[in-house]
């Protein structure tokens, strides 16, 4: 789904985290919100999910007006921690945020499966999460962001603190899900995360400073390094400490 | 809303000693405070001076009597001796001097009453003074209605306004609402899951009282139960809007002395209408008050739906109102 974010800005107590921020993110691509932390990266996304209001602007998914309530069903949302029932097992915190998009246990069923397969825990998903690594409930918290087959992803720092031969199975079934057509929308503040994206945008002091294909920012760099881009800021500002 | 109420008892089923802690928690305080203040079989010291001997032989059944040959000052007297009664015959009746209202001249009082009832009824009247003169007319034995209420509010309160606090802060409720869930589900599915909790908590809690204790029950022990059950309901609901205005555990932990024990005092231990400034009034806006008055009068004065129904539906009312406040404040969570 197309999601349109049109001048949103934001701020907490005197300061301004979000500035007359507009971005388009298109339906079918990976989409990476790149920042240093503390950026507002995952501000943005709670604005663009409805979850806090926006002192400005507007936020359109798939052309419906956000806040909305039944836009959630198409939504997975996976937080930045872990945000799992600690006392459940994996399969229960699955079925209850199944539960909660009234998926029928069918469908739930097969698709857990499915899921736990993906991010390796299927011989555990009977453990209780307290029990859990934090690896694993990294990877706990992907699959119930992914239980109801949304159509746009909102994956915040999903892959930190997983291992890289898993990261690179989650990488490739995310793309898996962007060619059947699932929009996705990733944050990360990982520089090399970002080759395995289609877009990207630099979130900086509040602005997005670039915005291009991965292609084509990394064209403009001199030595292909992304990181450079955050020195090549061509507005820049009185750095905002933000402490 | 199913599956959030699904999803509390599965947690509870995994967190075995939470739940044991809300289940026999509260006997083990009920059990504690029966011993405290039940029957110890306290026999008591009586005084007596210039009383015929038929009285004392009678009164030697009930207590342990010690005889004057002269009339002692009473003030002095009991406190010196620890005493508990001094009784003295005059041309207006019979005197029983105590030293102040407690259980010890509780239990005096009674074997003074044993006393003249086995002696049938004597012309004299008995003139009871005593010492020192208290406000009210608490005697603790019949207030177990107060501490059932209280008891089985406070765990319950804790429990929610607990679980509610972690929800915030671990996430889980944004993640929650981050689904088309509607926020009356959310509070729905909370309410009911706890209250659940709560229902089977207040039936252990009665029917040990009354089987295990032998609690004196007048009315029905069933209306007991599904008041104490409308009490654990508002319980939950006033933990879950308590839990709001917490910013972290601690502070939900300094909000149960400024929520609990306000409403101790209107929860019928203190007779409300001698609160003075009009503050008695406040009662109405304590949960407490309307649980424990409808036992009171079902376990001390043995009323029935018919009579109790006004507090019944302030109960109802309360909860109502509260799970409304709660809708609403998880608007601060998602905006619909």
């Amino acid at each position: 789904m197309e999601t349109i974010v049109c001048e949103v800005s934001k701020s907490f107590k005197q300061q301004q985290v979000l500035n007359q921020i507009s971005l388009t993110i298109e339906a079918g691509r990976i989409f990476c919100l790149l920042g240093a932390s503390g950026s507002g990266k995952t501000t943005l996304l709670r604005i663009m999910m409805g979850a806090i209001p926006a002192d400005g602007g507007s936020v359109t998914i798939g052309g419906i007006a956000v806040p909305n309530r039944q836009l959630l069903a198409l939504i997975g949302y996976m937080p930045q921690n872990e945000a799992l029932y600690e006392e459940l097992s994996v399969w229960e915190n699955l079925k209850f945020f199944s539960g909660l998009q009234r998926l029928n246990w069918k469908t739930f069923a097969a698709e857990a499966e499915v899921l736990l397969q993906i991010v390796d825990m299927a011989a555990c998903k009977n453990k209780l999460v307290r029990d859990c690594s934090g690896g694993m409930k990294k990877r706990i918290s992907l699959a119930v962001a992914l239980i109801h087959k949304p159509k746009l992803l909102l994956l915040d720092e999903p892959t930190v603190g997983v291992d890289p031969v898993l990261r690179r199975k989650i990488w490739l079934y995310l793309k898996q899900l962007r060619n059947q057509g699932t929009t996705i929308l990733v944050t990360t503040h990982v520089m090399d995360e970002v080759s395995q994206c289609d877009d990207a945008a630099l979130l900086r002091n509040g602005h997005i400073i670039a915005k291009d294909t991965v292609k084509n920012l990394i064209d403009q760099t001199p030595d292909g390094n992304i990181e450079e881009l955050f020195f090549m800021d061509k507005h820049p500002e009185k750095e905002v400490i933000s402490c | 809303m199913l599956s959030i109420i699904k999803r509390i008892l599965g947690q509870m089923k995994n967190d075995k000693r939470s739940l044991g802690l809300l289940l026999f928690a509260p006997l083990l305080i009920l059990t504690l405070l029966f011993f405290i203040l039940g029957d110890s079989n306290y026999i008591p010291q009586i005084a007596v001076y210039d009383m015929n001997e038929k009285f004392v032989a009678e009164l030697e059944n009930h207590a342990t009597v010690i005889l004057e040959t002269e009339k002692p000052e009473a003030a002095d007297y009991l406190e010196a001796n620890d005493v508990d009664a001094l009784i003295w015959a005059d041309s207006a009746g019979t005197h029983i001097e105590l030293l102040e209202k407690n259980s010890k001249s509780v239990a005096a009082l009674e074997a003074i009453q044993d006393t003249t009832q086995a002696l049938q009824p004597t012309q004299n009247e008995l003139i009871v003074d005593y010492v020192y003169e208290t406000a009210g007319d608490n005697q603790l034995d019949s207030l177990s209605y107060v501490f059932l209420g209280v008891i089985s509010f406070f765990f319950v309160f804790i429990l929610s306004g607990m679980s509610f606090v972690r929800e915030r802060f671990g996430q889980t409720l944004e993640r929650m609402l981050m689904t088309p869930i509607r926020r009356v589900d959310v509070i729905g599915g909370y309410t009911l899951g706890y209250g659940l909790l709560a229902a089977v908590q207040s039936v252990v809690i009665i029917l040990y009282a009354v089987y295990v204790l032998q609690l004196q029950v007048e009315g029905s022990v069933a209306l007991c139960t599904f008041v104490m059950i409308l009490m654990a309901f508002s319980a939950v609901s006033v933990g879950a809007l308590v839990s709001i205005f917490a910013n972290n555990e601690l502070q939900l932990v300094q909000f149960i002395p400024v929520i609990i024990i306000p409403q101790i005092f209107f929860s019928g231990l203190i007779p409300i209408d001698t609160i003075p400034f009009g503050l008695g009034n406040l009662c109405y806006l304590t949960p407490i008050y309307y649980g424990c008055t409808a036992l009171e009068m079902i376990m001390i004065q043995g009323k029935g739906v018919v009579e109790i129904w006004p507090w019944l539906a302030g109960s109802v009312v309360f909860i109502g109102v509260l799970f409304l406040a709660n809708v609403t404040a998880l608007k601060k969570y998602r905006r619909l």
